[in-house]
């Protein structure tokens, strides 16, 4: 009897399994990766019309956030400085310096400098400034070490999971309001932040809204 | 095994509410219509070859391409554009609230204008004003929409043409040499009203320049015979306004004070101040009205009395002999020594007349008497000598200084026109291309001044026929003044730059006065300085006090005027007439104000086009409003068809004019009587208004500005759908509204208990777990029935502040509105003269919501704090929680209403997509704006919620202390109603409102057998009918079958198992 199958087909099954499975584990790690909020912008890092490097000015000329973003502690949006609170300083020190020519145009012309944005919550979502940083919630816990950036980058994932883990366990973040803007705090010798946070909760009566519509209206 | 709920069957004894004429008919249309939730077609992908079916698999084949290509994962670019140079108190994100004013013809409407980011989104009543006390009304509401109106002149130009700026100004300068060389008489101005000090100062001036100058004003709505009246009665310089709040009987003759018509905010406040009734014991007003057709007053009266408006005369003169008999005067018996003797009118009761003057007297200065301010001077002279007589004139009746100065006539101007003399006519706002009165032939008069000028912020009739046709502003866009009703001086302050290069009037004033254009308020400031005469630093106080809070009281009047000229009032008796007999061939004609385009001017504003008349549910079109025995007579139908309202179309013919209409028949109007609803038919304004209603204004002439007779309607054999929201969302009678009378609900406080099913409610049990309620704050509304007069404002603030789209008319008569709260409207009677009830329905935000058990994404869950919240973007449109909704306030987005254009929604991908850039800018950034196939409902304004929680706990600090502070969390739709019958609340808070109406007895919910639990209920309506009254109904609470008498103790039995448990009922 002759062969009905050709002799390249013994190896067939094999070869379609083996296919089958390493398109099958791309497709899976695929999505674990992409799919994932762990994906949701972590690491992105846009290159900005002015180099502003936020470690010169916080950790070595020892700004306070609030110098710049203005508006954290009493309104939703935490704003990008405006061009007059640069020039509030440059126009005195480095007031020539080639890396802040956008700034000078911007001051002169009135046209805003377009700064790119790094965290943007979905248009679904509300998310308030004000009252995380009034309750004890540093910027350090969603936009991580910015005062040890040069150039701002996604640090946290800041997906649905990720604000959940917090609004649900506040206490592994909350800390002394005079505190909030040091972003390189740690709870004192002796203190877990455990400990800090569960005495914060009781006694500010902390109660992350778990509910839809604590961020969605 | 399946337990269905057995809804129990309609009581066939007592009182049966109705809807519609159909209802009451029990046509098989309307019974087809009431089984199915949308009307025919609505839930069916109908006339389109591209099947449920086909559509799956052609999904499924997209899909299958789209995951070939997984590109663009990443987000778009985007830029952070700060300021250059922070303007003062701009928080980025943070909203700012400013004291202004809207102008109106009968006093401004003293208002806070919401702006976020430099853009106004919404406007809320000035809380400090003694007027407002932080209400509004729709057209205050809608008035925000009107700003952003694409539609709106967006450029200068001349014979049609653009031009630019510099060649306007070269004309002002012209026609100011023209009119110096002639004194001024070469030169007419035609001014809407405004009642704005300033330009009253600026017309002054003006005249002293131009000493034969023409100022003529002209309102299609108001002819002013109430000042007429008013100096007759209470000499030169006066006029009168109501103080409802004082009244406690209360007679309105053909005056709607309740809806726009004739009203303030001010006076449905007033009234329902006087109708609220929490406990037996407090006082309840009582009001009696006489009216032709079914107005928003007629619902809230106690006695109402359909009359035609011509037999006013006779029953006012009738009124005031039954006034003399119970309370006999010489005043009033020279007053009526020279009236006519006239027959009442077939069909009125002389007893009604007898015992509603008796009630009147023995109200002595707590009654009063309003008549319609368009009514001919002489019976609006007699209302108030009656008034006068029963002392209400400076209690009910405030006399007050006018507050307009004396004008020339939109006639008289005519007349000047016709012999010659204009060469420039300069038209300040309005239309009277559009709403001249039609014997005057104003488009031909204007053509005939060589040089006319129309300033105005929308584009309308009289700009196309105008040779220059400039660009006004929005009140939100230019400095300004006005008085309020009370006459209160109110500021104006712009909120934004005009959007489109506009100028107000008063800039055009100041240009033709030779002066350059005013810097800021300087005008404005100018005027403020000489009515305080204040100067120096006071000035400079007392001017910031008054743009902040935005007003200044006016000193109350010296002396309310208490010397009455009955002479002059018994003189004109001899004018009153009989009313001419009843013939279908000559009908009597009303010329209604529409209560959602006003005279017109709102006819380009998709939210009042959408806006469901009060009384007939119509939206985007008006009709001639027929009572049933006169469309049979005339062989008129309305027919439903496939649960479209079809409308016969007929021919109105009036003094030789015609028009066709759609003749839509209603309850409780006067036989023989048509009303023709303006503002409507208008196709030179934009879009919106195009298509939408016929002209009224057409038929309307100088003398017969309200009412006239010898109209002919006739059929034309043509129909037309017409869009009524009135059938859509039927809830069978089931004791929905629940009313009493004053008596019942003094012998029995928790009267409600005992109507309908909840007095045979077994113990409740229930098969879904609870949600867990242990949130800080347990959110609830109560609506007051006897308060709420049906008025929609509620319905307009919610459009505004919840970004709710507009749909077409298309949609509507589909049954897809979006407005998450509706006002039903309930008629219960004969359908010739029913009665009337209103009830605003809006999510119960059910405790056990049916809703949330069949969501298969959990897209509509429980909040800890009572919400049944609604996360748009989980939800996939699958409606299974409107179809489970018992209370139908489900909305569902079947198109992209955000981005497509109406009438390209079946159009699909081809449509273009996109939203006006200005229309963007109305929209409150607070609220997600829905995209298509995503369910909506009332969410009890979380985004206020949650911002009033935001603020306690950034208030609160590092301290436990989150209190919301009691009464500062409202909702759009209390905020805005003007008869605090919305009131919202934690119901964890002891001293809240709603706490306390909650536990209040007359407190009851909807279909409670059903055990939903909602956190919306209801307070029921206590009507105070008179028992001496003809055909008073002395009882309104149903019997419910049993027969025997319900004491108290049956109710409380019943009710004290109500709450905890459920189950079903056989």
């Amino acid at each position: 009897m002759a062969n009905i199958f050709p002799r390249f087909s013994n190896w067939l099954p094999i070869k379609i399994l083996v296919c089958i499975t390493i398109i099958a584990a791309s497709v899976v790690s695929g999505m674990a990766y992409y799919f994932t909020p762990k994906y949701t912008r972590v690491g992105y890092q846009p290159t900005q019309p002015v180099a502003f490097d936020h470690s010169l000015h916080v950790n070595q000329l020892g700004m306070d956030c609030r110098y710049c973003h203005t508006g954290v502690e009493k309104s939703s949006h935490s704003n990008v400085p405006s061009t007059q609170t640069c020039m509030n300083c440059h126009t005195q020190i480095k007031s020539q310096s080639p890396k802040l020519s956008a700034v000078r145009e911007s001051w002169k012309t009135g046209n805003p400098v377009p700064w790119v944005r790094i965290h943007k919550a979905p248009d679904y979502v509300y998310f308030n400034h004000a009252v995380h940083v009034n309750r004890g919630v540093s910027c350090v816990a969603c936009h991580g070490h910015v005062n040890h950036m040069e150039v701002v980058y996604h640090a946290k994932p800041h997906s649905m999971g990720w604000c959940l883990e917090c609004h649900r366990a506040p206490e592994n973040h909350l800390r002394p309001l005079d505190q909030v803007t040091n972003l390189d705090w740690e709870p004192p010798a002796g203190t877990t932040q455990r400990e800090l946070g569960e005495k914060y909760v009781k006694e500010w009566n902390v109660k992350p809204p778990v509910s839809c519509s604590g961020c969605h209206r | 095994m399946k337990r269905t709920i057995h809804h129990p069957p309609e009581s066939k004894q007592g009182r049966t509410y109705w809807r519609s004429l159909g209802e009451y008919a029990r046509t098989a249309d309307f019974e087809e219509w009431l089984h199915r939730e949308f009307p025919a077609g609505a839930a069916e992908w109908e006339n389109d070859p591209l099947s449920r079916r086909n559509f799956i698999r052609l999904m499924g084949a997209s899909l299958a391409l789209a995951g070939l290509s997984l590109s663009g994962c990443r987000r778009p670019e985007a830029h952070l554009v700060p300021f250059t140079q922070s303007p003062e108190w701009v928080i980025p994100g943070k909203k700012l609230s400013f004291a202004t004013a809207q102008p109106r013809r009968r006093g401004a409407i003293p208002l806070l204008a919401t702006t976020f980011d430099g853009r106004p989104i919404k406007l809320e009543g000035n809380p400090l004003h003694p007027m407002s006390q932080g209400a509004t009304d729709n057209h205050a509401q809608a008035s925000i929409l009107d700003l952003y109106d694409p539609a709106r002149r967006q450029h200068l130009t001349r014979a049609g043409k653009k031009v630019q700026p510099a060649e306007w100004d070269a004309e002002i300068s012209r026609i100011r040499d023209e009119a110096k060389s002639s004194a001024g008489a070469s030169l007419a101005i035609l001014a809407d009203e405004q009642l704005s000090p300033t330009r009253e100062r600026l017309r002054t001036d003006l005249q002293r320049q131009f000493p034969q100058l023409t100022w003529a004003t002209y309102e299609p709505l108001s002819p002013g015979r109430d000042l007429e009246a008013s100096s007759l009665v209470f000499g030169d310089n006066t006029e009168f306004r109501p103080n409802l709040s004082a009244a406690s009987t209360i007679l309105a003759i053909d005056c709607d004070f309740l809806g726009s018509d004739e009203g303030d905010i001010n006076d449905t406040r007033g009234f329902a101040s006087g109708r609220r009734t929490r406990k037996p014991g407090d006082s309840t007003n009582r009001l009696y009205v006489v009216e032709p057709r079914f107005t928003l007053t007629g619902t809230m009266a106690d006695h109402r009395l359909r009359l035609r408006s011509s037999a006013a005369g006779p029953f006012l003169l009738e009124l005031a002999r039954q006034i003399r008999a119970a309370k006999p005067s010489a005043d009033l018996n020279s007053l009526l020594s020279q009236s006519p003797d006239l027959s009442l009118p077939e069909g009125v009761d002389p007893a009604w007349i007898r015992e509603c003057a008796a009630d009147l007297v023995a109200h002595g200065n707590r009654s009063l008497i309003l008549i319609g301010r368009r009514l001919p001077v002489p019976l609006q002279a007699l209302g108030l000598a009656l008034n006068a007589a029963l002392g209400s004139v400076g209690s009910t009746l405030l006399v007050q200084p006018r507050r307009t100065s004396p004008s020339s006539t939109l006639a008289q101007l005519a007349g000047k026109i016709r012999s010659g003399s204009i060469q420039t006519l300069v038209i300040l706002g309005g239309d009277p291309v559009y709403n001249a009165p039609a014997d005057l032939n104003w488009t031909a008069i204007q053509s005939a001044v060589p040089n006319t000028i129309h300033l105005s912020p929308i584009s309308n009739a009289t700009s196309k026929a105008s040779t220059w046709s400039v660009p006004g502003t929005h009140f939100l866009e230019s400095w300004g003044d006005a008085l309020a009703q009370d006459g209160s001086y109110l500021s104006i302050q712009p909120m934004i730059q005009p959007l489109w290069a506009g100028e107000s009037q008063l800039e055009l004033l100041c240009r033709l006065l030779g002066q350059p254009k005013p810097i800021g308020p300087a005008l404005i400031r100018e005027t403020f300085a000489s009515r305080t005469s204040q100067s120096g630093e006071k000035l400079d106080q007392g001017w910031n006090d008054f743009v902040r809070e935005g007003f200044l009281l006016s000193p109350s009047p010296t002396a309310n005027q208490k010397t009455v000229n009955l002479n002059a009032v018994a003189g004109l008796l001899s004018r009153v007439e009989n009313s001419p007999t009843e013939d279908p061939a000559s009908l009597e004609a009303i010329f209604s104000q529409s209560g959602a385009v006003d005279d017109g001017r709102y006819a380009n504003n998709g939210w009042m086009q959408e806006w469901p008349d009060p009384m007939t549910k119509l939206t985007w079109d008006n009709a001639i409003l027929l009572s049933q025995e006169t469309a049979q007579s005339l062989g008129l139908k309305n027919d439903i068809i496939k649960g479209i309202l079809v409308a016969d179309v007929v021919q109105a013919t009036l003094q030789g004019r015609s028009i066709e209409a759609p003749a839509l028949i209603v309850p409780g109007h006067a036989n023989f009587t048509a009303t023709l609803p303006l503002g409507y038919g208008q196709e030179d304004l934009g879009p919106v208004a195009k298509g939408a209603g016929f002209d009224a204004y057409r038929l309307r002439t100088t003398t017969a500005d309200y009412q006239t007779t010898g109209l002919q309607l006739k059929r034309t054999g043509r129909t037309r759908e017409l869009a009524v929201t009135q059938e859509h969302q039927v809830m069978e009678g089931r004791d929905l509204v629940r009313e009493a009378t004053v008596g019942e609900f003094q012998k029995n406080p928790a009267w409600v208990k005992t109507v309908g099913m909840d007095s045979h409610m077994p113990p409740n049990q229930t098969f879904y777990p609870s949600p867990k309620l242990d949130g800080m704050h347990q959110w609830a509304m109560v609506v007051d029935l006897s308060t709420c007069t049906g008025c929609n404002a509620c319905v307009t603030a919610c459009t505004a502040e919840n970004n709710i789209p507009i749909v077409g008319k298309d949609q509507v008569m589909k049954g897809r509105e979006m407005h998450w709260i509706r006002v039903d409207r309930y008629f219960t009677g004969e359908p010739d003269s029913p009665e009337s009830v209103s009830q605003p329905i809006a999510c119960m935000q059910c405790e056990n919501a049916p809703c949330e058990t069949v969501c298969p994404v959990n897209a509509t869950v429980h909040n800890d704090e009572g919400l049944n919240v609604m996360a748009y973007n989980r939800c996939i449109g699958t409606r299974y929680c409107a179809n489970n909704c018992p209370y139908k306030v489900r909305r569902f987005n079947f198109f992209d209403y955000n981005q497509r254009a109406l009438d390209k929604l079946y159009w699909g991908p081809l449509a273009p997509k996109g939203t006006e850039e200005t229309i963007k800018l109305q929209k409150n950034p607070n609220v997600t704006v829905r995209m298509r196939g995503v369910m909506e409902k009332c969410t009890f304004c979380v985004q206020r919620i949650e911002d009033a929680k935001i603020t306690a706990r950034v208030r609160a600090r590092d301290s436990a202390d989150l209190k919301i502070p009691t009464g500062t969390l409202k909702t759009a739709c209390q905020q805005a109603c003007p008869a605090e019958a919305i009131v919202f609340g934690d119901l964890l808070d002891e001293s809240a409102e709603v706490t306390k109406l909650r536990a209040l007895p007359q407190n009851y919910s909807l279909l409670e057998y059903l055990n939903v639990r909602p956190r919306l209920t209801y307070l029921g309506r206590i009507r105070n009918p008179n028992p001496a009254m003809p055909g008073a109904r002395t009882s309104y609470i149903p019997s419910h079958g049993h027969g025997e008498n319900h004491s108290q103790g049956h109710g409380e039995a019943h009710s004290a198992s109500g709450h905890e448990n459920s189950g079903d009922h056989k």
